[in-house]
């Protein structure tokens, strides 16, 4: 994988710790690892928390970073390490499980649709995207932690099938039927709420 | 009904490669044979279809702190070799004392020009 120049530069700059860079790259690529670390653990602020970690842990071990793959896939697989580590932890942790589920995180933010945009849209419509969203994470959450990342990866981060094999080392073949199944799963479950 | 059970199965394991549109010809045309005479797996494709659209909405942005907070992250944990040139620089000017002798200057110089300045222009011979 050959990166661009612009890209190269960016990391020559990065390995030199200039601060610029860096605030280009969180600039870049920080709602993408928000939202990845987010539908992974269903939490906004334990999300706002791990994403801070990624890029504070990018800035840190930048040198460990070979060029093999590409550095966004590299950047993401930071991310996804970081929230199965959290997950886990948070799993062994039994009695902290309402954090968890008492707040939705639809109804502490709403950050990138609606107001933001320039229009404040109708109340009822942010309360049903608000439930819209909270049904769909729920869902998410009962996939097993690899088919969760990645559908997260795949239907909500639109990566390729080859971005998808680099970040989690998975061959094509295996991406594709677990995909396929978790796919189903979240399928079924849904619509066994519908019912 | 003729279809076999492991049919449905069978068209219903690619409907991902089918959505994905990575299907060969071939297959996508025994999918499409098939659907056109089974509603069940019509109706599991319609409802893998509504799934996959709504997973298409869960984009979220990172909170207007995000990189601050990064910043001070890195800060505090460099022990202020990174990003503290803004922080400290913020903390080392007094902007209280700035204020304060920018009020004396103006003083001064209104007191000056007001009424000093005939006297101290005035040279002695
Ligand atoms: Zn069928």
């Amino acid at each position: 994988m050959t990166a661009s120049l612009s890209e190269r530069l960016l990391l020559a700059r990065l390995r030199n710790r200039e601060e610029a860079a860096f605030n280009e790259v969180v600039r870049l690529h920080g709602d993408k690892v928000f939202n990845l670390v987010l539908r992974m653990v269903g939490n906004r602020s334990e999300a706002e928390d791990i994403a801070q970690e990624v890029f504070v842990t990018l800035f840190k071990s930048i040198d460990t970073f070979r060029g093999e793959s590409q550095f966004t896939t590299w950047l993401l697989r930071i991310a996804a390490n970081h929230s199965k580590n959290r997950i886990k932890y948070l799993s062994r942790r039994p009695t902290d499980r309402e954090g968890l589920d008492a707040m939705p995180e639809s109804v502490l933010a709403d950050h990138g649709r609606g107001p933001m945009h320039g229009h404040v849209r109708a109340p009822d419509a942010v309360l049903e995207s608000a439930q819209v969203d909270d049904m769909m994470q729920k869902a998410i959450s009962t996939l097993a932690e690899d088919h969760r990342l990645l559908l997260v990866l795949r239907d909500i981060e639109e990566l390729s099938y080859e971005e998808i094999c680099e970040i989690t080392g998975l061959p094509d073949g295996t991406v594709k039927s677990r995909l396929h199944r978790a796919r189903m799963a979240l399928k079924e479950y849904l619509e066994d709420k519908r019912e | 009904m003729t279809t076999p059970t492991d049919t449905h199965g069978r068209v219903q394991d690619s409907f991902s490669a089918y959505l994905d549109g990575e299907l060969a010809a071939p297959d996508k045309a025994l999918v499409e044979q098939h659907l056109a005479a089974c509603l069940q797996c019509r109706t599991h494709l319609e409802q893998l279809r509504r799934t996959l659209g709504s997973l298409g909405s869960l984009k979220r942005k990172a909170p207007p702190t995000f990189l601050p907070d990064i910043q001070r992250q890195i800060f505090t944990r460099s022990s202020g070799r990174f990003f503290g040139q803004r922080w400290r620089l913020f903390g080392k000017i007094p902007f209280e004392w700035l204020s304060m002798a920018m009020i004396v200057a103006m003083l001064a110089y209104y007191i000056l020009t007001q009424h000093g300045a005939p006297t101290s222009v005035s040279p002695t011979p």
